[in-house]
């Protein structure tokens, strides 16, 4: 018996290897290969041949097609996309790829058509499909309540279209933003009077009287008036608001990296203050207060003799 | 020289001199320099009495007088102030704070001169004593002696000053009027023996001949006193830094506590008659004179004073600032910063009370970022779209809040366009002293008509009052006397009571608008001045 090499020869007419042969390829080199590597395998096969299984391929959905800077790469696709996709035609496939390379952030339906050139009828037809099929999913945006964007089905949708934490159901939250106002604003109220209270030092006193943010965020937390996390730019986000009534003003100092609460290196510290006037004499008088200041003048319809925001006021 | 304060100048001028003062006064004001001759044919008034308001006027401050500015020979052309006709509005103002400084005494110095015009010393000095006497009970009276030193004391802390003298017809090349602080001898007390007591004036019998009787004493006595020709006015600017002084205390005393306060105080008073009117900041005072000149009643220990004084400088108000190391720290206190926060404060509660705190809430946001879009208003603010939307315009139509547009195109395309939202403190604080200006005109003619409805009423009130004093005098019975009150009936004093009510209530606003109008016209004064 002569020892003969079984050559495994493989019948390089036959379609069907060469396309397991090229999926094996793929399989060895997960980061696809190139027409040259298969070219080095399988040197005798012909160009023609060649590229009739890579469409073959292609079209059953079985590998992808990538293109890098010294050519085209060819790429086995993971199976369980490969299912999903069974029975989806190319148009649906291309306007699949375009939603999942928009990530969490989204894609308005105009911007699809631009990057598929497809008629607006066919694309809303396969959104349709895709939707009914539950690969996608439709996300109202908070900025123009009209306008939809769509994005894979299992992704969480991004900050800037839900708008965070103030939002639920795009509908703004403005009671809860008032009472968390209202709590973080109490509780700096009151660590300013403990503070003057103290009767020490007036250095001591002031710096008590601060607060970091980073005490504010512990304290709002505890207090479990909130259903969403907040994080700690949720709260800066209101004590700026408090900032902007004039009630708190806001100091950074430097702090040591690592100490509870330092960003980069720096504190927030926030510190409840008082008006520095009283209401000003302006406003005490119907006068400024008036919707139609500018219409009265003596003689006319509304003049000083016959208003009757003065003899209200006068009256009181 | 806008259309509302020539309004409210008409106003004062026709409440406190006549209607035809305020005839004169508004045309000189609304026609700018003019002579005697196109006075008197525009305004129609006979040349008596035109010149009679031109001596009012001019004796209190309110016009002056200059050579034609045709040259040499043309006559003399009248131009009037406006700012000193409404200076009439803060004379309550004035007097109260020389009655909490001076007392009594001072407070009376104050009214004369200020009812006056121009006095010398002794004149004022005798009014003021037989003023006083009527006041005190039988057989006191007041001594000259006391009057003057209040007068001299108010000489001393520049509130009263001379006037500067006339510049005569055949004067120089001094185009400007010479103001009273280039006179040297502007606080210079005159030497004068004025020795007497306040005399009590007696009763309305001997009235008529006791006034002849003193008008002719006062002519012959005034002579002796050697100090005729120096007429002393009240200085009113001294006055105003005074109410800066008192504004910005008590916002110290507001934002952090009564100590600060007090050493701020102490700082602006060593620096009352050092620092110029118009100066940004007082001189550099160091820590160790502001330790030393601390009253008596606060004994802080130094190291206190030193963490206070760091304290105020640390403050993001920036009242105080640091302008040195020596002598323990020199410290300054920025007059125009102060009184730019202040003003900034007037605006917003003028917006927070007008508008409500969201609306106010959006303005000082504007206010410390400057310029911002829509949608960024709306997320910083914290306020849904719809509402800050609505706020924004009508701080838009109201002109507070003014609209920048940065183009993107050549082409002003609203679709490529920013539009940015701004706030100017400078503007607005002009347009809301106008906005002042038009509601104190407003209270003042509503005072005017609520006591012309009632006149006839007062009329009455005015007989029976005047009936119950000759009877009292005379010594009538009570039975009399409640005979004549009853001649009042019940309604008619309610009546007369609401009046009284309203009027007073009229007259305190007006007052209080005046502060807001001192405010807005110090921070506009002061910016204007260091921008030009």
């Amino acid at each position: 018996m002569s020892d003969v090499k079984v050559k495994r020869e493989t019948n390089l007419s036959d379609p069907a290897d060469i396309e397991s042969r090229i999926k094996e390829l793929c399989q060895q080199f997960p980061h696809g290969i190139t027409d040259q590597v298969i070219q080095n395998d399988m040197p005798h096969l012909e160009p023609q041949q060649r590229a009739m299984a890579i469409n073959k391929l292609l079209s059953l959905g079985q590998l992808d097609l990538l293109r890098n800077s010294s050519g085209l790469l060819y790429r086995l696709k993971d199976t369980q996309s490969t299912s999903k996709m069974k029975g989806s035609d190319n148009q649906e496939k291309l306007v699949y790829q375009i939603i999942e390379d928009a990530g969490n952030k989204g894609i308005w339906s105009r911007d699809i058509r631009f990057k598929s050139n497809l008629p607006l009828t066919e694309i809303n037809k396969i959104l349709k499909n895709l939707e009914s099929k539950k690969l996608i999913k439709a996300v109202k945006s908070v900025a123009a309540s009209k306008k939809k964007v769509y994005m894979l089905y299992n992704l969480q949708p991004d900050r800037s279209v839900t708008g965070g934490a103030w939002y639920s159901d795009q509908d703004f939250e403005s009671e809860f933003v008032e009472v968390l106002n209202q709590q973080c604003f109490k509780f700096l109220q009151s660590k300013a009077e403990v503070a003057r209270d103290s009767k020490q030092s007036p250095m001591v006193q002031r710096n008590s009287s601060f607060a970091t943010s980073h005490e504010v965020w512990k304290y709002i937390c505890e207090l479990g008036i909130s259903k969403v996390d907040l994080s700690m730019d949720d709260i800066e986000t209101i004590l700026n608001t408090l900032i902007y009534d004039g009630k708190v003003e806001m100091t950074i100092i430097a702090a040591k990296e690592g100490t509870v609460g330092s960003v980069d290196g720096q504190m927030k510290l926030y510190r409840g203050v008082n008006p520095i006037i009283q209401p000003t004499g302006l406003v005490k008088t119907p006068c400024g207060l008036c919707p139609v200041f500018d219409d009265c003048h003596e003689g006319g319809e509304i003049s000083p003799s016959n208003c009757i925001y003065m003899m209200e006021w006068l009256d009181f | 020289m806008t259309s509302q304060e020539v309004r409210l100048c008409g106003l004062l001028l026709r409440e406190h001199f006549g209607d035809v003062v305020e005839k004169v006064g508004t045309h000189l004001l609304k026609s700018g320099a003019q002579n005697l001759r196109t006075i008197i044919h525009e305004t129609g008034i006979s040349l008596d009495l035109v010149k009679k308001s031109l001596c009012v006027l001019v004796q209190h401050g309110a016009c002056v007088f200059s050579p034609g500015r045709k040259g040499r020979g043309s006559p003399t052309e009248y131009v009037a102030s406006c700012d000193r006709i409404l200076r009439i509005l803060r004379y309550p103002r004035y007097i109260y704070t020389a009655k909490t400084l001076y007392g009594d005494t001072g407070e009376l110095i104050i009214e004369e001169l200020l009812q006056r015009g121009h006095m010398t010393l002794s004149n004022t000095v005798k009014t003021v004593a037989d003023r006083l006497t009527q006041n005190m009970e039988e057989g006191h009276s007041m001594d000259y002696s006391e009057v003057s030193s209040a007068f001299s004391k108010l000489v001393e802390t520049h509130f009263l000053q001379r006037c500067p003298p006339p510049a005569g017809a055949g004067s120089k090349d001094s185009t400007t009027e010479p103001t009273p602080e280039s006179f040297p001898d502007c606080y210079k007390m005159p030497h004068v023996t004025l020795v007497g007591r306040g005399k009590r004036q007696l009763s309305t019998e001997d009235g008529e001949e006791q006034r002849n009787a003193k008008k002719a004493r006062l002519a012959i006595e005034v002579g002796t006193h050697g100090d005729e020709g120096i007429y002393w006015q009240v200085n009113l600017e001294r006055f105003h830094l005074h109410f800066r002084d008192q504004t910005i205390i008590s916002a110290v005393a507001n934002k952090l506590d009564q100590t600060s306060s007090e050493i701020v105080r102490t700082m602006l008073r060593m620096s009352e008659v050092t620092t110029s009117p118009a100066a940004t900041c007082t001189k550099p005072l160091s820590a160790n004179e502001i330790f030393r000149s601390l009253p008596s009643g606060y004994n802080i220990p130094r190291p206190i004073l030193d963490q206070y004084l760091t304290l105020l400088v640390d403050d993001p108000m920036e009242f105080v600032g640091k302008a040195g190391e020596s002598g323990g720290g020199m410290f300054v206190v920025n007059l125009d910063r102060a009184l730019a926060n202040l003003a900034r404060a007037t605006l917003e509660s003028v917006v927070q009370e007008r508008f409500g705190s969201r609306s106010a809430r959006i303005f000082r946001l504007l206010l410390r970022k400057r310029h911002l879009e829509q949608k960024q208003v709306e997320d910083f603010a914290m306020i849904p779209a719809k509402e800050a939307k609505e706020m924004l315009y009508t701080l838009l139509s109201q002109n507070l809040v003014q609209l920048q547009e940065i183009p993107k195109t050549a082409d002003f395309a609203p679709s490529r366009t920013f539009y940015l939202y701004t706030v100017n403190q400078l503007p607005t604080a002009r347009m809301l002293l106008q906005n002042c200006y038009k509601t104190v005109a407003n209270l003042i003619e509503r005072r005017l008509f609520e006591s012309k409805e009632s006149k006839r009423l007062l009329e009455k009130s005015q007989r029976i009052e005047a009936i119950l004093a000759s009877l009292q005098a005379s010594g009538a019975e009570p039975e009399q006397l409640t005979e004549v009150e009853e001649m009042i009936t019940a309604p008619e004093k309610q009546q007369l009571d609401a009046l009284r009510l309203h009027i007073n209530k009229l007259d305190s606003a007006e007052n209080q608008v005046d502060e807001t109008i001192f405010l807005l016209e110090s921070y506009i004064n002061s910016t204007a001045s260091s921008t030009s």
